[in-house]
């Protein structure tokens, strides 16, 4: 199937992360899927509003 | 269906990453909003209010860090400066 | 740096609900093992403390040395780690 003009060309990174998540955990990819949304989401929002910065500055181990 | 023996290696090993993965994943949601303790590397120790953590990068976003040298409302703590973390739920 | 990364989902899963000694970075920490996450390798330790609540302990899977079976949980044991935060115990889950 072609990709209509509106998508970037060969990039539906949606779907790849599906098949991947299905060959990883089979008959649960969908509930995994959605748990792992949650997670990210809490997060995104959390630093997207609060901004926070790394502590301690300067990483303690490289 | 026939049981146990018969069942590819691949779809056991699919189911038991999946409950491996829940179960992981429901600990991280059962965090949010506890009192979590973390040790650090360099022997650094300290305590936070858990909100959040990045799945990619697991890095963990906390608010009330008690560092050994004062309070920081919001901080982020990097995965790669985290040894353990242990909570209450 | 371990060996503990490397191991797939049917090893990590002989671990869970066992009682294990984990080392991460000299460090030692001890409980029963809820799970292993397997993308990152955390291990998650429950330890049932006197007054009857818990305490939940992740250590990222990057710094374990190593991890050593003490002993098999009972049924009771097995019982309460399998309903800790499944359904309906879990807040600030929803979708």
């Amino acid at each position: 199937d072609t990709p209509r003009s509106s998508e970037p060309p060969s990039e539906r990174p949606g779907e790849r992360r599906q098949a991947e998540m299905k060959i990883l955990y089979g008959a649960s990819a969908a509930k995994i899927q959605a748990m792992e949304a949650a997670v990210q989401l809490s997060f995104n929002k959390y630093c997207d509003s609060k901004k926070p910065k790394y502590w301690p500055v300067i990483p303690l181990k490289f | 269906g026939v049981p146990g023996a018969a069942e590819p290696l691949e779809s056991r090993e699919q189911q038991v990453r999946a409950s491996l993965r829940e179960r992981y994943l429901r600990s991280l949601l059962a965090m949010v909003g506890s009192q979590v303790s973390f040790t650090l590397h360099a022997g650094v120790q300290v305590t936070a209010h858990f909100g959040a953590t990045d799945l990619d990068v697991a890095n963990f976003y906390v608010s009330q860090l008690q560092t050994p040298i004062g309070v920081q409302a919001e901080a982020l703590l990097r995965c790669s400066d985290i040894i353990a973390y242990t909570f209450r739920p | 740096m371990s060996e503990w990364t490397k191991k797939g989902p049917l090893e990590w899963q002989e671990y869970t609900y066992k009682e294990v000694r984990v080392t991460a970075c000299e460090k030692e920490f001890r409980g029963w093992v809820l799970t292993t996450d397997p993308v990152s390798a955390n291990i998650v330790l429950v330890n049932f403390l006197d007054d009857g609540s818990l305490s939940v302990t992740g250590i990222m899977g990057q710094t374990v040395q190593s991890v050593e079976t003490l002993g098999e949980g009972d049924w009771r044991t097995r019982e309460r780690l399998t309903h800790l935060f499944s359904s309906g115990h879990c807040e600030g889950y929803s979708l």
